[in-house]
Formats: C-alpha cells, sequence, structure tokens
C-alpha cells in the first residue's frame, strides 16, 4: 500500500532547527540594558524592604545610618594613607557580617563598580607621564624626551611607584565609598532613610519627592519590563536602525503617559486622604540605647580611620 | 559624567553643595507657585521620568552603546527649574541605591547635571525654536541643545576633576584626588563628549521631543504660553 505521509512528517523535530530558522531580533542593547536595571531596581528595592528585621544593623534608627553614611564618606573622602583606606575597608567588612547581607553577592557588584569608576579611569595615572615618580616597571624606551603641543613625553615610559599609590588610595577611596552606601540602602527601609534626612535640614517637600519617585521608578521598571515582552513578542527579524530609534522614542513616550497616569492616580488618592498640598512626615522612633552605642561605634571608627 | 566618590577635594565639593543646595531651595519655591498643590506627585513623576530616560541607551558607532543624561529633554518638558528638582532627585536615587556618582560628590554632580545642564539646554532651545509649527527647527534645536547642554557639562565636570591636582596633592607633587591635570581632563572628557555622548544626548534629546511634539505638543513646557505649569 502506498504511503501517503508526507516525506516531511518523518523528519526528527530538532530544537536547535527551530532556533536557528527564526531570525532574531536585533534588539540586544536594549534587551541588557533595559532589562538588566529594571531587574536591579526590583531587587534593591525588595531587598531594603523585605531586609532581615532581627539583625542588629537593620534595627539601627535611621537618624543614626544617616549620619553614618556622611561621616563615614567624609572620613574616606578625607583619609589619604593607603593604611586608613585598608582600615576603612575592614572594618566596613565588619558592619557587612554584622549586618547578615548576603556579602558574596553585595562585595560582587560593589568591586566591580569600584573596579569601573575607581580603577580603569584612574589606571593610566600609574604611568611617569601622568604621575612622575620612580619607574618600577619601564614599557617602553624613546630615544629621547619628545615635546608634543603642550604635552612632555619622557624618555622613559613606564610605571611608577607613587602612580600605583595614587591609583590604590583612588581604588579604595570609591570601594570603600560604593560599599558605606550600599551597607545603608541594604538594611534601611529606603522611605524611612530619606525621612531622616530632615535631620540635615532637607525639607519635607523634597523629602517626599524623592520618596514618590522611588516608587514610582519601582512601578515604571516593571512597566518597562512588560513593554519589552509585549514588544518582543510581535517581533521578527532584524528592524532597521532607523525604526530601532522611533521605538526607543516611542517607549520613552509610553512610559511618559505612563507616569502622567500613575501620577495622577497618586494625586488623586493623596487628595482623598487629605492631602492639601502641604507634607508633613511622621515623626519616627525615639533613640535607643543600641543606636546611641552604634553612634559611638561609627564615631570611634572614624577617628581611628584617621589617626591611624 | 556621574563623579564618584574619591575623586573630588573638600575644598570642591563642600562649596558645590552649598550652591547646589541654594539653587534646589529656589528651585523647590519656584515650581511650588508654579504647579499648585500637585507639585509633589508631580515632581516624583519628573524625577521617575528621567531616572528612566537616563536608562535607555542608544547604539553607537564602534559597537558600544550610550545613554543620555537626559536634563535637556526634562528641561524642555518640565521647565528648567522643575529640571532642577527632577534631575536631582534621580541623581540621589542614583548615588545612594546604585552607587552611580559619589555621596560625597552629590552637590558637584547635581550642580553640573541637574542646575547647569538643564538651564544651559533650554535656554538654547527657547532661542532655537520659536514656532512649534517649523517641525524640522524644532528637531534641530532640540538636537543642537542636547548636544551643546552635554558637551558643555562635559567641560564644566573636566574643569572640576582637572583643578585638583592644582589644589590638592603631597608636598612631592603626588595627586590625592583626580590626578589628571587641566590639560588631560579637558581634552579627554571633550573629545568623548564631543564625537560620541554629545551625538547620543542630541538624538535622543530630538526623538523625545519630536515624539512629544506629534503626539502632545500641549505637554511641552517650552512652547506654552508664558512658560508656566498652570495646567498641572
Amino acid at each position: 500500500m502506498e504511503n501517503r505521509i508526507p516525506a516531511y512528517m518523518f523528519q526528527a523535530s530538532s530544537a536547535k532547527q527551530e532556533a536557528t530558522g527564526i531570525r532574531k531580533t536585533n534588539l540586544t542593547f536594549l534587551d541588557k540594558t533595559i532589562l538588566s536595571s529594571a531587574r536591579a531596581i526590583k531587587s534593591i528595592y525588595l531587598q531594603a524592604e523585605n531586609a532581615a528585621k532581627k539583625d542588629l544593623v537593620h534595627n539601627i534608627h535611621p537618624h543614626v545610618k544617616l549620619f553614618s553614611l556622611i561621616y563615614l564618606a567624609v572620613i574616606i573622602s578625607i583619609a589619604n594613607r593607603l593604611n586608613a583606606q585598608l582600615l576603612a575597608a575592614s572594618l566596613i567588612l565588619v558592619f557587612y557580617m554584622m549586618a547578615r547581607v548576603r556579602i558574596y553577592q553585595v562585595y560582587r557588584k560593589i568591586f566591580l563598580l569600584a573596579f569601573l569608576f575607581g580603577f580603569l579611569v584612574v589606571f593610566p595615572a600609574a604611568l611617569n607621564v601622568i604621575t612622575p615618580g620612580k619607574i618600577i616597571l619601564n614599557l617602553i624606551t624613546l630615544d629621547g624626551p619628545r615635546q608634543f603641543w603642550i604635552y612632555h613625553i619622557p624618555q622613559h615610559i613606564g610605571f611608577t611607584l607613587e602612580g600605583f599609590q595614587v591609583v590604590s588610595l583612588i581604588f579604595l577611596r570609591v570601594l570603600n565609598s560604593i560599599s558605606v552606601a550600599f551597607l545603608v540602602i541594604y538594611t534601611t527601609s529606603f522611605p524611612s532613610f530619606i525621612k531622616s534626612f530632615k535631620i540635615i535640614g532637607v525639607p519635607d517637600t523634597f523629602l517626599m519627592i524623592i520618596t514618590l519617585a522611588y516608587k514610582f521608578i519601582y512601578i515604571l521598571s516593571r512597566t518597562i519590563e512588560d513593554t519589552y515582552f509585549a514588544l518582543k513578542s510581535r517581533l521578527l527579524g532584524n528592524i532597521r536602525s532607523s525604526n530601532l530609534r522611533k521605538l526607543v522614542g516611542g517607549r520613552v513616550f509610553f512610559i511618559f503617559k505612563r507616569s502622567m497616569i500613575i501620577y495622577e492616580n497618586t494625586y488623586y488618592a493623596m487628595v482623598s486622604r487629605g492631602y492639601r498640598g502641604k507634607v508633613m512626615l511622621a515623626e519616627q522612633n525615639r533613640f535607643a540605647h543600641k543606636d546611641f552605642m552604634a553612634l559611638l561605634v561609627i564615631i570611634a571608627s572614624g577617628i581611628a580611620i584617621i589617626l591611624i | 559624567m556621574h563623579i564618584p566618590d574619591g575623586y573630588l577635594s573638600p575644598q570642591t565639593y563642600i562649596p558645590l553643595i552649598g550652591v547646589f543646595v541654594a539653587t534646589a531651595a529656589v528651585a523647590v519655591r519656584k515650581v511650588k507657585n508654579e504647579v499648585s498643590a500637585r507639585n509633589i506627585p508631580y515632581l516624583g513623576m519628573a524625577a521617575a521620568f528621567a531616572f528612566i530616560i537616563m536608562m535607555f541607551n542608544l547604539p553607537v558607532p564602534g559597537g558600544t552603546t550610550g545613554h543620555a543624561v537626559g536634563s535637556a529633554v526634562i528641561a524642555i518638558l518640565f521647565g528648567p527649574w522643575a529640571a532642577t528638582i527632577a534631575v536631582s532627585v534621580a541623581l540621589i536615587i542614583q548615588a545612594l541605591v546604585f552607587g552611580d556618582g559619589g555621596i560625597t560628590a552629590i552637590g558637584a554632580n547635581c550642580f553640573n547635571m541637574a542646575v547647569f545642564m538643564p538651564f544651559v539646554a533650554y535656554y538654547l532651545f527657547k532661542i532655537l525654536s520659536h514656532n512649534p509649527a517649523k517641525k524640522v527647527r524644532v528637531y534641530i534645536a532640540a538636537f543642537i541643545s542636547g548636544y551643546i547642554g552635554l558637551v558643555f557639562t562635559a567641560l564644566l565636570t573636566a574643569t572640576e576633576l582637572g583643578i585638583q591636582p592644582m589644589i590638592a596633592s603631597t608636598s612631592d607633587g603626588k595627586a590625592l584626588y583626580c590626578p589628571y591635570d587641566l590639560s588631560i581632563a579637558i581634552p579627554a572628557m571633550a573629545i568623548e563628549h564631543l564625537l560620541l555622548f554629545g551625538i547620543v544626548e542630541g538624538i535622543i534629546t530630538a526623538l523625545i521631543v519630536s515624539y512629544f511634539l506629534k503626539n502632545e505638543p500641549g505637554i511641552i513646557y517650552a512652547f506654552r504660553k508664558g512658560g508656566k505649569n498652570e495646567n498641572q
């Protein structure tokens, strides 16, 4: 009996074949940046809101945390010796351990940022062209010193000891500053932390704007993710750059419209709860003994960093 | 463009914090007068929008991408005073939550990107685009205001960084903060912003303004009668 089943029905289906048969849309740069940013916002938002309530660092009064952030940031910025920065890095690590946050994940992020902002940018300063000094690793030897416009190029170009000291100092300073900021953010609810800015004279209006913006950003990051998936599911094949630019413009406009709707809803919700244009933030809890202890530890740490 | 901690000496960041705080106080008062009781959620929305704009990257020649600062487009859409608040709030959240920009450098970053850039871009746009009906002229004005606004801001940032070796170094000449003097900081910042990031900022500003002009021209602050936000 003649077989009437089409030949392609006998061919084994291959997931790989299907995958390669569909042309990928050229949205990779948007995918990576927007999705990763949206997810980063969500993860930080959730981590801060759900931070372990029972650990020591989380329970410290937000006023103390704000003071600690500003105080340590200033101390780190004026500490000009490497051993002072190393001591600061060690103390911050101890605080992280006490805070019981996921140290590996947080430090991976901190080191990445410190590498980008504190190492890559300043690394050329290790060369004698930028920081004169004793060359410890010679890279290039020219026929003689040269003058190019306003730049003097020495005969020997290489890394200097003084240059490495400058790079190390700036790298550690950036690392420590980011670590302190993340420690506070990862162990404090953002709105209650922002409220504590009152003690340094920031008006309630401004604080309310920051708190609302933070919440809006979280909501909009979800919108961005949803829009991304909706868009991705409707696109096939590579799209032209001109269309891609229109797409970006359209998405920004869409987000603006969504922002307007959220803003309108928020405004009416505020009015329904008695808002008449004046902002009065709720008072925060009083200081406890542990807050005074934390304050003393922070002040002592700062003095130790400066005196070492 | 975001200056991290460790690059600016206290002699630089303390005065810049002072200038920013004074300007922000004026901005809050000005915007309060203009937008009535709705100002707080409105500015919260503008700040979130400013933050989100900074997330959008565009492909640039050479296989890399660049993102806009967004101050120019925010100033054109919301006005320069509202942009001062919105962009500074976005920058404060970025510094605190994402480690993008330093804590001690918040004043400098806010002064550069939330005060200087919106005003330069806004008034440049106002001068160059007289009539919203002439769309091509508006697009060009938006591009130029974004481009020039960013390039000038980059030069200001480079100057702040470039003076560090002069005002804060050890007795043997070793830099304590940004190690690059003006002869390095200015060309480095100028070249990358003239050839790359300025173009990205200009394109993004023109794209967003063109989209708003086509779909909801009434929203654009720069084209409103007297530049007031009465309808907010």
